[in-house]
């Protein structure tokens, strides 16, 4: 047993050696959007009207990387400048979900086909399940 | 895995990117380098944990339960292992590509991964900060429906690529 922890340890840190490339170049680039695309950018991108705020918030939360809380914080903020929940909550789970950096990385470890179709229906359930999740709220309020 | 050039190819774009950028705005440019850092020393305890776990599934646990808990014979287990999982897992997703993609290779269905990363947009550690954001209705009506989307999305993902494979061979 202990000889084939080795030998999956070993394993395991090839793995890690094999993939630094890319994870130090998507670690490079959630640098830069971190530092050149600021919290601001995103406000001013956001009117209230549910189709423009969900593509918004498809779009920006698709190119954006960071923790996930980061979304929450600016999401929190939108609604109070006004946008809608369908804009927010396309904004939050497109961010988590949807990583347009990471792309490259997804590709080379899980093959072409698996991670274009996730990513697909990733973009896909954004909008409905913003939309389902606007609307069940609106049945509590 | 294969070996892969696209790591060192994406590498060196985003250096030369660095370069130009910092010819331009040497300051801003700084600051991102900074924030890189910061990120990586952030994930590199995640990534050990995520690379001893990795190592010790590999040990412990052969193909055979492989298929039986997370294979095409797993049915609602299955579900739930991979949606519990990804609820729980930690860290930036791309942290847990290498060990998905292992289970994926020794019979894990391609659903249950695909729902994994679908059910990491429930993130319990921040629940606090979004329901002082959104309030409690938000994040119950959220997470129910993140749950039910990650499993939907799995299933359509899986049915895909069963698909797919049937017709390549």
């Amino acid at each position: 047993m202990l000889q084939k922890l080795k030998s999956a340890l070993k394993n395991a840190a090839k793995t890690l050696y094999v993939i630094s490339p890319m994870l130090l170049a998507v670690i490079g680039l959630v640098g830069l959007f971190k530092t050149f695309v600021t919290p601001q950018m995103l406000h001013t991108l956001f009117n209230g009207s549910a189709l423009h705020d969900m593509l918004m918030g498809v779009g920006f939360g698709g190119v954006s990387v960071g923790q996930p809380f980061l979304s929450y914080i600016i999401g929190g903020e939108l609604l109070d400048e006004g946008a809608s929940f369908y804009g927010v909550t396309a904004f939050i789970l497109a961010f988590v979900t949807l990583g347009v950096v990471q792309l490259p990385m997804e590709f080379s470890i899980f093959g072409f086909r698996f991670a274009l179709v996730r990513n697909l229906l990733s973009l896909v359930f954004a909008f409905l399940l913003s939309v389902t999740i606007t609307a069940t709220l609106r049945l509590f309020a | 895995m294969k070996k892969n050039k696209s790591g060192l190819v994406m590498l060196g774009i985003v250096v030369v990117l660095y370069a130009v950028l910092f010819f331009f705005n040497a300051d801003k440019t700084l600051t991102a380098l900074k924030e890189s850092l910061g990120v990586l020393k952030m994930i590199i305890p995640i990534l050990v944990l995520v690379l001893i776990l990795t190592a010790l599934l590999n040990t412990f646990i052969d193909e055979k339960s492989i298929s039986r808990h997370l294979g095409d014979e797993s049915g609602l287990k299955g579900w739930l292992l991979a949606l519990i999982g990804g609820i729980l897992s930690h860290g930036p997703g791309y942290v847990w590509y290498p060990m998905l993609q292992n289970l994926r290779e020794r019979g894990a269905k391609d659903g249950l991964i695909g729902a994994f990363i679908y059910a990491r947009a429930v993130k319990i550690p921040w629940i606090p900060l979004m329901i002082a954001y959104f309030g409690w209705t938000f994040i119950v009506v959220y997470t129910v429906y993140v749950v039910l989307g990650a499993w939907v999305q799995g299933v359509l993902l899986g049915k895909y690529m069963n698909c797919n494979r049937k017709k390549g061979s």
